[in-house]
């Protein structure tokens, strides 16, 4: 069996999944007495091709070109249809990686085959392969074969095989070689732009030491502002009870009760928040708890520190303003 | 956007791990053994046979008084009584009428009532007991799957497609999104308790309801640790009476258990009157009465629960096969409406379904054909012949409860018959009156000790759902909500609700249905109480809803 291993990487970096899917590779390769290649893809890549033709396989692909310098789906797809379609592997392992979720199944189809994907393991039975993959949230593992002619594709889940058994080159190295492909700038339909990382979550309440929450009492969302410029002066976090959030008035990263976060800051500050016991088990230990509510009934005044019976409206203001001349004198 | 599902085969797919879910399993299970032992053919395997189960875990979404019936389970599991949770037998039993101030005993137990030789049990425990039995059996029990839609083909149905997971509150997918799976089946099994969103869709589809629609009560439990001494182990009381008034179906109940718990509640029919009534506020209200209070007077609320009970008996049960389908259980009305018991029926209905598969898959054919003979099979057991005797039971009270007491009489000396039957019934929600601009009732509140809002009960019930997704009480046209209903009916959702999930949120002067479908404790009641039947229960995300841990 030939067997093609399409490793990834990005900006010259392993996305380390790759050496998972290769230990799986040489396995398979070692089982079935097949020959194993291994394909790096992008541009100005030869170092990483070099490492790789270090471990134990027959060939290096070094697959390089201008336009796979920034990963496309249209790029990738074209770009190893034509390397596949003249090395002609039976069988094409990819890590299942977010990108590979992206193109490996285009390229397949674009092949006319099938794709098994996130698999957690293999088996070899009278020659054939069998991959098992997990359903019902990994209650069961079910066994998938292939049907029609090779090429055959497959993605192992990361996690599934181990990188560090990687065997290394019996005798020195494999050779490298590079297939050319053609592409051109009008086939690949997407632009990539910058690089980016998504910001972190900005907040994580359960590190806030003040907390300024707010409840239906705060009645529509053209009022949240007033309790932000309250939070601000005040220097904490603002957070909500469900309700709130439910309407997506606030996101749900700042609902606080049993189905959002528990919180115990030094200080919380209630406004409008009834009080149930939903959103009372989630800041029940906070240090201190001042409670603005109209309703004198309100549930949350038996937790409360201080309690306030007025309305939000008259004291968000008065607060902040006082806060922010306490804060400049 | 067209979604690839993966598929599954199976013989046999179950859906529901309740009383009639798991003894089809158990049962299906055990046929196939001795026969695979005696070398029958062709073999058959235990693992083709899959239960979902949208609960969290096996028994997490069983709820009931409960008092059982030990005769389906003892056919089962022969030797249940040593290892079952059975948590007492009955020791003493009474029945009270009851007015505001007072109870009074009824010098002898109406039959009805009767209860030496049952057990009162946790059915959420015992169910889970079951569960463990039928994973030992070999057969696959998914738990966190829900049955979201039928795969009708032919005449029949082929299968369910489960919920899809990771999908948010506008239908799109997340990250973790995972289609729904395509699961196949030669036989599939409804076993979704009362109201099941796929029974109702095929009962509807196949026009397959009987004579008299299925009409319904809501049971509100709540399960109480008490000071020892306020009660005996074993001692079951029901009640009739205050404050359930005499237009209206209803009673309640006292079980004892052990080591002082207590399982409390009341059920009331749905086919009242007042749409503004409130079902929850008068379970609140009945703890008060002297003979409860003095014996949950501090004690603690451990646990709370609501779930609806099919009252329609023989006469509303409708056709259970279809090709390739059975309908079990409660889904199917098998409840004595007159005991209110149905754990056993359900049981037994799931074994007499596992006896028409074996049969059918031994033959090669499940189509109707070979799966009518599960009806004939409930027929010829002691099933008809308790439904039998009580068939115009729950229909005499549709008109009041004086009326109900006459009819019932004639019946019970008549074995069932009484002066008209078949006793017709109509749909419950069609019993409202309008509102005719009666003011909005002041909302319930409690005293956090002995009564509690509707809010501190839901906290109480466990119910969790995942935030992020599509609302699972579809309401077909809201501007009915927020202009029709509010004058003809007062919005009743907002009342006979048990879990707080319909509210009507002032907007601008303007009145607007807002949803808190993660309160849902999954009792139905509003897919069957809405007035304008538009409020349709789908399944949420697998594994949400409440935990009745104990219930």
């Amino acid at each position: 069996m030939k067997i093609l291993v399409v490793t990834e990487q990005r900006q010259a970096k392993w996305n380390k999944a790759s050496f998972e899917t290769l230990a799986a590779a040489q396995q398979i390769a070692a089982e079935t007495k097949g020959t194993l290649a291994a394909a790096v893809i992008g541009k100005g890549v030869a170092a990483l091709a070099d490492e790789l033709a270090g471990k134990k396989l027959d060939e290096v692909l070094l697959v390089e070109h201008d336009l796979l310098d920034a990963y496309t789906a249209d790029g990738f797809t074209q770009a190893l249809a034509q390397v596949i379609t003249s090395a002609k592997p039976d069988l094409v392992l990819f890590p299942h990686t977010y990108q590979v979720r992206d193109f490996a199944p285009q390229l397949a189809a674009s092949l006319n085959r099938g794709m098994i994907g996130d698999c957690v393991g293999y088996r070899c039975e009278n020659g054939r392969l069998v991959f098992v993959r997990q359903m019902f949230q990994g209650k069961t593992a079910a066994d998938v074969t292939f049907q029609g002619a090779a090429p055959w594709f497959a993605s192992f889940q990361s996690g599934a095989f181990r990188a560090d058994l990687v065997a290394p080159h019996a005798s020195g190295k494999a050779s490298v070689s590079k297939p050319s492909v053609d592409l051109k700038p009008e086939q690949i339909r997407t632009r990539p732009l910058e690089l980016f990382r998504e910001a972190k979550q900005a907040v994580d309440l359960t590190q806030a030491p003040i907390i300024v929450a707010i409840g239906r009492g705060i009645k529509a969302p053209e009022n949240i502002p007033l309790a932000e410029k309250l939070a601000k002066a005040i220097g904490g976090e603002i957070a909500a009870s469900r309700p709130i959030c439910d309407e997506g008035w606030l996101p749900m990263d700042r609902q606080i009760g049993s189905s959002g976060q528990t919180v115990a800051p030094k200080l919380y500050l209630a406004l409008g928040i009834s009080g149930a016991i939903q959103h009372v088990v989630g800041m029940k230990g906070s240090r201190t708890v001042v409670a603005v509510n109209k309703d004198q009934n309100a549930p949350i005044f038996e937790i409360a520190d201080y309690a306030i019976v007025g309305d939000i409206f008259e004291i968000m203001p008065a607060l902040t303003e006082q806060l922010e001349k306490a804060k400049s004198s | 956007m067209s979604v690839q599902r993966e598929q599954l085969e199976a013989d046999v797919l179950i859906v529901g791990a309740g009383p009639a879910g798991l003894a089809c399993a158990l049962h299906l299970a055990n046929l196939i053994k001795k026969h695979n032992e005696s070398g029958g053919k062709p073999a058959l395997s235990t693992e083709n046979i899959y239960v979902l189960e949208k609960g969290r875990e096996i028994g997490a979404h069983q709820l009931s008084g409960a008092i059982m019936n030990p005769r389906a389970l003892a056919e089962l599991v022969p030797d249940f009584e040593k290892s079952a949770p059975l948590d007492t037998p009955v020791t003493d039993d009474a029945a009270f009428f009851f007015t505001k101030n007072s109870a009074y005993r009824f010098p002898i137990t109406p039959p009805p009532f009767k209860n030496r030789g049952n057990y009162v049990v946790s059915l959420s425990k015992l169910v889970k007991w079951l569960g463990g039995l039928v994973e030992k059996s070999g057969v696959n029990l998914f738990t966190q799957f829900g049955g979201a839609q039928l795969i009708y083909e032919g005449e029949g149905i082929a299968g369910v497609i489960t919920e899809d997971k990771g999908v948010d509150k506008n239908g799109k997918p997340k990250d973790n999104y995972t289609p729904g799976y395509e699961l196949r089946a030669k036989v599939t099994v409804l076993a979704e308790g009362p109201r099941g969103s796929l029974t109702k869709d095929l009962v509807a589809r196949k026009e397959l309801d009987n004579i008299n629609p299925q009409t319904y009560g809501i049971g509100i439990k709540e399960l109480w640790d008490v000071q020892p001494g306020r009660i005996q182990p074993g001692f079951v009381a029901h009640t009739l009476g205050w404050p359930v008034d005499f237009s209206t179906y209803g009673g309640g109940w006292i079980y004892a258990l052990r080591d002082n718990r207590l399982s409390i509640g009341l059920v009331i029919a749905l086919e009242y009157q007042n749409p503004q009534f409130d079902p929850h506020e008068a379970f609140q209200k009945y703890k008060t009465h002297p003979f409860l209070k003095r014996i949950l007077d501090g004690g603690k609320l451990v646990r709370y629960g609501a779930k609806t009970i099919p009252y329609g008996g023989w006469y509303a049960m409708p056709r259970t096969y279809v090709d390739g389908g059975l309908i079990i259980g409660d889904s199917a009305s098998f409840l004595d409406s007159q005991r209110l018991k149905g754990i056993h029926m359900a049981m037994k209905s799931g074994m007499l379904a596992a006896e028409t598969i074996f049969e059918g898959l031994l033959a090669g054919d499940t189509s109707s054909k070979t799966l009518a003979a599960f009806p004939k099979k409930v027929e010829q057991s002691w099933i008809k012949k308790e439904l039998w005797s009580v068939r115009n039971f729950h229909q005499s009270f549709q008109h009041g409860f004086l009326g109900g007491m006459f009819h019932a009489g004639l019946q019970f000396i008549s074995g069932g018959r009484g002066l008209i039957d078949p006793m017709r019934s109509h749909p419950g929600y069609k019993a409202y009156h309008k509102i005719n601009g009666a003011p909005a009732p002041e909302r319930f509140k409690g005293d956090g000790k002995l009564t509690f809002d509707r809010l501190t009960d839901v906290y109480h019930s466990g119910t969790r759902h995942e935030e992020d997704q599509p609302c699972h009480l579809v309401v077909a046209d809201l501007n009915v909500c927020s202009t029709k209903c509010v004058t003809e009916y007062g919005n009743p959702c907002q009342y006979f609700c048990p879990a707080a999930v319909y509210e009507m949120a002032a907007e601008k002067g303007e009145l607007r249905l807002k949803i808190n479908a993660s309160n849902c404790v999954h009792c139905k009641t509003c897919d069957i109480a809405d007035p304008y039947q538009i409020i349709n229960w789908v399944v949420p995300e697998g594994g949400g809803g409440p935990n009745y841990e104990g219930m």
